[in-house]
């Protein structure tokens, strides 16, 4: 965590989702510390749109793909009866929208992701997103860090949530 | 997607973000490749009067849940014993009035018997609730005697389990309704001649606590019952502490000099029809094995275990109360006033006109309301079971709102309604008819255990299998008892099964033959359509909605005609002109009709076409494409479309014919531009 442990219940968490492994992680555990407190929770999805784009430009792959997630992370919800909103974002900066989205939001606590790369003897790169967000997030920030794998373990790349290609909306 | 994104500023001027809309999200989740599912907001009602009947809906019977929803609405022990043990508990309150009601005919000194026989009908309590304990475990999905049955032995034998139960079931309602309501009279009198009345409100208001849900009726009768089994259990604990240390009982009744002994001249018989009595105690009993998946997991342990309970609650509180009554020489008065028994042992333990003893009536009373609650769950879900296996309606098997059996518990409200009406809500006239159907179902049932065990052989199938045959030898026995007991009302029971066998077995065979046309052959692949096709547009004029008609009915197939059914020759000849000049290129075929019909003319213009087809050719398929008109509001719509309405019903099921409604809406009207003149 970022800040020192805060007594009080979070109301509202954001959930940085992307696609990837730890999605599943992160969406249990919001749950989990939604649960208690009938917390509210939104996941959101950033879509990053480079600089060759309008930023307000159809991404109608990646938004597919992108619902997809939302949706999926709200089927685990409904698993826990907690409640959950998806949020489809695209912004050039993942961070920065996502940090944005929360103040806007007005979120006690952003939980994010972080993968477990193999490649290179296996390792934790925390990349810019994280550490922005670290830095700059109002509220608590929660890592979940997917579990390293015991040796010798490969990590299987279909297991991830995305599943946009047979949304039956193209 | 929605191309409409508004930008959202972050803290810094580069940091913007659009946030895009997502069109399915409102109504549907994704859920993997081409799979979503809907969201509660699909199902809502779209019209103003469909969401004020949602909003009626929702304050009677609570929201809409979801299948997901239904582990939650699955029962705890404690809420399952008041939900399923309702009735059998209620009967300890006239089980031992039953008894004494037979045996006080052969005098004072037969009294006495009536403790032994409620020892001998609790011990056959006993035979037959290990029985069901052992039919949870061999069938822990539910069903009971009827699920037994159907895989143990030949397919009738089912059949009569279930139309034994399902009149059972709404002899319960009927019984402990009426009964309830004679409690309710015995204190206010004035309420005689509103008791059918009275029965028909507290079975509508059961009714409607079902259909709220199970766990919801589960709050709703847990209470009454747990306060009517701990009142009974203390009134039992204060007696025989009473009896035996306080040594208070009324004297043995003293036979009159010179009297016969009217229990040797009796005897056997009188032994029977009271033992034959008392076992209206043992209906409701099977309600457990018959809703097991409604209990939590693990669902066969907690039923078992609950009909334990149950089977020891009530075996201890209808010996209890028939060891007071019968210690403290208290025998049912019907004049000057109606004393039940149980009212006169509660007076006696509680002391009379006390607050505790016009609490325990009130409880009293309300568990024989409840009592119905069993029929309630256990009805719907056979019900359910039989419409699964093709014997009942299908409708049966669906479940509301509320995950209840709507059908089921509807049907077992009316059916009990129309028995209490016919009755006139007299209890009396109704028990001959009761608990007959029960013992079939016990028996049937057990016979059906002990093939299963001779057939699978498991472990201790020796024990299980010596168990079920001794539960089947004597439930039979007590069915030939009671029906002999309580005729010749009683053999009504014996005509109404066979109808209702003869009804399943009808819909069974309807379902049945509709299932064998239907059916494909699992390999067989499926060519593209070789039938020809030709559409037929009935038109009464021109106008937007027909030529709206006419534009889809081009989308169809090429082969097209417009078909105008006239009585005014000048008027279709106008028509003809004024067709021929705005559509050309889809003729129009005038049928004049000088008797002013619109479907006769219609229908043989169709059966001529069919005529006229080469006889070397496959029949084509007709498609007949109907104008409709819709006005905006559901007033409006009873003016408008009343000739489409008797050529459609008119249409339906004729063969090789599709009917094709092409709705044409108010609102598009006022939109669309006009057509292009010249």
């Amino acid at each position: 965590m970022a800040e020192g442990a805060n007594p009080n219940p979070i109301r509202k968490a954001v959930l940085g989702l992307n696609g990837g492994p730890t999605d599943e992680l992160v969406v249990n555990l919001g749950c989990q510390l939604a649960k208690p407190n009938a917390a509210e929770l939104v996941a959101v999805h950033v879509i990053e749109v480079d600089w060759q784009h309008e930023l307000s430009e159809e991404m109608t792959d990646e938004n597919l793909a992108a619902s997809a997630v939302l949706d999926l992370a709200e089927g685990i919800a409904e698993r826990y009866k907690v409640k959950l909103s998806g949020d489809l974002l695209q912004a050039r900066e993942v961070a920065a929208a996502l940090v944005d989205e929360a103040i806007e939001l007005g979120a006690d606590v952003i939980i994010v992701g972080l993968p477990y790369r193999k490649r290179f003897g296996g390792d934790f790169a925390l990349g810019t997103t994280i550490p922005y967000i670290l830095q700059n997030a109002p509220c608590q920030v929660i890592v979940a860090r997917e579990p390293v794998p015991a040796a010798g373990e490969r990590r299987d790349s279909t297991d991830k949530l995305t599943a946009g290609s047979g949304l039956g909306l193209r | 997607m929605s191309s409409e994104k508004p930008w959202l500023h972050g803290r810094k001027p580069g940091d913007r973000r659009v946030r895009v809309e997502r069109p399915h999200a409102e109504f549907f989740r994704y859920a993997g490749p081409g799979q979503f599912v809907a969201r509660e907001a699909a199902s809502e009602p779209r019209t103003a009067a469909g969401r004020a009947i949602e909003r009626v809906r929702h304050a009677m019977f609570g929201r809409r849940l979801s299948i997901y929803e239904e582990m939650g609405e699955r029962l705890s022990k404690k809420k399952a014993l008041a939900i399923f043990s309702s009735d059998a508990i209620s009967s300890s309150a006239y089980a031992t009035e039953e008894i004494l009601r037979v045996l006080v005919l052969a005098g004072a000194g037969a009294l006495l018997l009536s403790l032994p026989i409620a020892i001998g009908i609790a011990l056959l309590l006993g035979v037959v609730s290990i029985s069901y304990r052992q039919e949870i475990n061999a069938y822990p999905s539910g069903g009971g005697d009827y699920a037994v049955a159907r895989a143990n032995l030949p397919g009738i034998f089912a059949l009569v389990v279930a139309g034994a139960l399902l009149v059972d079931y709404v002899m319960t309602v009927a019984v402990s309704t009426s009964s309830a309501v004679e409690q309710v009279i015995s204190a206010l009198p004035g309420l005689i001649d509103i008791r059918v009345e009275i029965a028909i409100v507290a079975i509508v208001l059961i009714m409607l606590g079902n259909l709220r849900g199970l766990r919801e009726s589960g709050n709703i009768f847990a209470i009454p019952t747990y306060i009517f089994a701990f009142g009974t259990l203390a009134i039992i604990v204060l007696g025989v502490f009473r009896i035996v240390a306080l040594g208070e009982h009324a004297p043995p009744p003293e036979p009159l000099p010179g009297a016969p002994d009217t229990l040797q001249l009796v005897g056997f018989v009188l032994i029977i029809k009271a033992f034959a009595s008392g076992s209206v105690a043992l209906t409701g009993t099977e309600a457990i094995a018959n809703g097991v998946p409604a209990f939590k997991p693990p669902e066969p342990r907690n039923a078992a275990n609950t009909l334990l309970v149950m089977a020891i609650l009530l075996g201890v509180l209808f010996v209890g109360i028939t060891f007071v009554a019968d210690s403290f020489g208290i025998v049912p008065v019907d004049a000057p006033a109606v004393k039940t028994v149980i009212s006169q042992v509660a007076a006696k333990i509680y002391g009379d006109n006390t607050i505790l003893f016009y609490l325990y009536q009130t409880f009293t009373a309300l568990i024989l309301f409840l009592a119905a609650n069993t029929s309630f769950n256990a009805f719907p879900r056979l019900a359910a079971i039989l419409a699964r296996d093709g014997f009942m309606p299908r409708v049966f098997s669906f479940r509301g709102d509320r995950l209840a059996f709507t059908s089921g518990i509807v049907i077992l409200s009316i059916a009990a309604i129309v028995l209490i009406v016919a009755f006139g809500g007299i209890t009396t006239a109704l028990i001959p008819l009761y608990a007959v159907g029960v013992f079939i179902a016990f028996t049937i049932g057990q016979v059906g255990l002990v093939r299963h065990w001779l057939s699978e052989r498991s472990a201790g199938w020796r024990k299980k299998l010596t168990i079920n045959a001794f539960g089947a030898l004597l439930t039979g026995v007590v069915f030939l008892v009671v029906l002999a007991a309580k005729a010749p009302t009683s053999l009504l029971v014996a005509v109404i099964i066979p109808i209702l066998i003869l009804l399943m077995l009808f819909i069974h065979r309807q379902y049945q033959a509709s299932a064998d046309h239907l059916a494909m052959s699992d390999d067989a692949v499926i060519p593209p359509p070789r039938r020809e096709e030709r559409v037929i547009v009935p038109v009464p004029t021109i106008n937007r909605a027909v030529v709206q008609a006419v534009n889809v009915a081009r989308s169809i197939a090429p082969d097209i005609r417009a078909v105008l059914i006239s009585d005014d020759p000048e008027e279709a000849a106008r028509m003809r002109e004024r067709w021929e000049r705005q559509l050309p290129l889809v003729p129009l075929v005038i049928v004049e009709s000088p008797y002013r019909a619109l479907v006769g003319p219609m229908l043989a213009y169709l059966d001529v076409l069919d005529r006229t087809w080469p006889d070397d050719k496959e029949d084509p398929i007709t498609f007949v494409v109907i104008p409709e008109y819709v006005a905006r509001h559901w007033w409006e719509r009873i003016l408008y479309n009343q000739s489409a309405d008797r050529l459609r019903s008119a249409l339906l099921g004729r063969p090789h014919t599709v009917v094709v409604n092409v709705p044409y809406r108010r609102e598009v009207e006022e939109r669309a531009p006009e057509p292009p003149r010249g």
